[in-house]
């Protein structure tokens, strides 16, 4: 079996446990919407320091429902001892890290699409008129808290308190895309224009973590 | 290596003591009262020479990490961790200086400031290394994880610098101590505290190496005799 059919099998196979049981869409789904209303209770309305906050607050939603979601990456492996099977796999193992980084950045997408229109919702924020920036934005986030998050959730999954452990590991890794993504969120949003340059950092952010990860993943798996 | 590292701590345990004495002596009699700050200013000999060792330490977990997952010899891995618990005492009292300095000057206890900034974010990295080491189960998985999340936090650093660039600006850090025209005490006062802390350093990342070699030999001798 070649290395993208491999990723693919494993890309279908998430897809399919989270389709089927939804526990991990569902929870993360509740939890967005959750943390969502109780900023929307909890903030002045219509304050400009409001409206300079929320590009980040968003985001720190995100990044905690994707916690949610990313700590149960490798949870069906580690329960069922099917990790072996996977380090099994007849090709690369960072085909392994591709099939799983992809079907946890679907997931994401899922999740950003959801707490777009909670936020459209609950917060009023029209996302249309930078529709396209948006996109591309949420696209390259995404992929970088994908990539790492991946890497690291294998990496807690056998360990004593990988709740805890995840962030801890997570969170200083991820504060370049948290305050790039951001600040582009509150530039689009305001109508500005985005600096080329944070593009480019957010994009070589995420071929940097998608690269490294691909090679490591195999001392991961390993062990 | 590892073992001529081990050994170096015999020399460098009196170099250090003498060096630090000397640092300190220079600390309080050579070097000046600072005009605008006053006697608060002497915390910055200690707060600047803790820079070089914390970072020295960091790039010993990534080289270390690296070496142990090309290699596979427990020496490099040793090495990395060494490298990381000194390293983090060094960065905490980075961290802790600058505060206690802050106050009466700038006013605060914290500012959010590009280096200072920067700093906390490596020093949160590193614990989290140490919690990763800690909280791993067996010590083979311990050692490969550790290496790993070394070289993917140093591959971090760069982004995580212009991150913090681009959302607190610029520092407000004096540029470079040495090229503002120093009076030559406080410059070489400056260099003995550099000097001194290098050799602490070393001095501490050599005993932790032979502490974590015993360990190694000790659980070792425990598998292969489990009655004694």
């Amino acid at each position: 079996m070649s290395g993208p059919r491999v990723a693919a099998a494993v890309l279908a196979k998430d897809l399919l446990l989270d389709l089927r049981s939804k526990d991990r869409l569902g929870h993360m789904a509740v939890f967005a919407a959750l943390v969502v209303v109780l900023l929307s209770i909890s903030l002045p309305s219509g304050t400009p320091a409001t409206r300079v906050w929320i590009p980040t607050l968003i985001w720190v939603v995100f990044l905690f429902t994707s916690l949610l979601g990313l700590g149960r990456s490798f949870q069906a492996e580690s329960e069922h001892g099917a990790i072996a099977l996977l380090v099994q796999a007849p090709c690369d193992r960072g085909w392994v890290f591709l099939g799983k980084a992809g079907a946890n950045l679907l997931a994401l997408l899922g999740v950003e699409v959801w707490t777009a229109i909670l936020c459209t919702v609950f917060l009023d924020i029209v996302w249309a008129p930078a529709l396209p920036e948006i996109l591309g934005i949420g696209l390259l986030g995404a992929v970088g808290l994908a990539a790492v998050g991946t890497l690291l959730s294998a990496m807690a999954s056998s360990a004593r308190f990988r709740e805890f452990l995840l962030p801890v590991l997570l969170f200083p890794l991820v504060l370049p895309v948290l305050v790039l993504a951001s600040r582009m969120t509150a530039a689009a949003l305001g109508g500005d224009a985005i600096p080329v340059g944070w593009w480019g950092w957010l994009a070589l952010y995420d071929w940097v973590f998608v690269l490294i990860s691909y090679f490591v993943f195999e001392y991961v798996l390993e062990d | 290596m590892e073992e001529r590292i081990i050994r170096s701590a015999r020399v460098l345990a009196p170099l250090s003591v003498v060096a630090v004495l000397v640092w300190l002596g220079m600390v309080v009699f050579v070097a000046p009262p600072e005009r605008v700050q006053g006697v608060v200013q002497k915390i910055l000999y200690v707060h600047v020479p803790c820079v070089l060792p914390a970072y020295l330490g960091f790039i010993l977990t990534a080289l270390g990490g690296l070496g142990f997952l090309l290699t596979r010899r427990e020496q490099w891995d040793r090495l990395a961790h060494s490298g990381a618990e000194v390293g983090v005492v060094f960065c905490s009292l980075i961290l802790l200086t600058g505060p206690i300095w802050a106050k009466p000057v700038w006013g605060h206890w914290w500012v959010w400031d590009l280096r200072l900034t920067s700093t906390l974010v490596l020093w949160f990295m590193y614990v989290a290394y140490l919690f990763l080491r800690a909280f791993v189960i067996g010590s083979d998985p311990a050692r490969t994880l550790a290496s790993v999340y070394g070289i993917v936090g140093t591959a971090a650093i760069p982004f995580v610098y212009y991150a913090v660039d681009l959302a607190r600006g610029s520092t407000l850090h004096p540029s470079n101590p040495a090229r503002e025209g120093l009076p030559g005490s406080m410059a070489a006062t400056w260099i003995a505290g550099t000097l001194a802390l290098l050799l602490v350093f070393a001095y501490l990342v050599a005993r932790r190496l032979e502490i974590a070699r015993l360990e190694a030999e000790a659980l070792e001798h425990a598998v292969r005799e489990p009655g004694i």
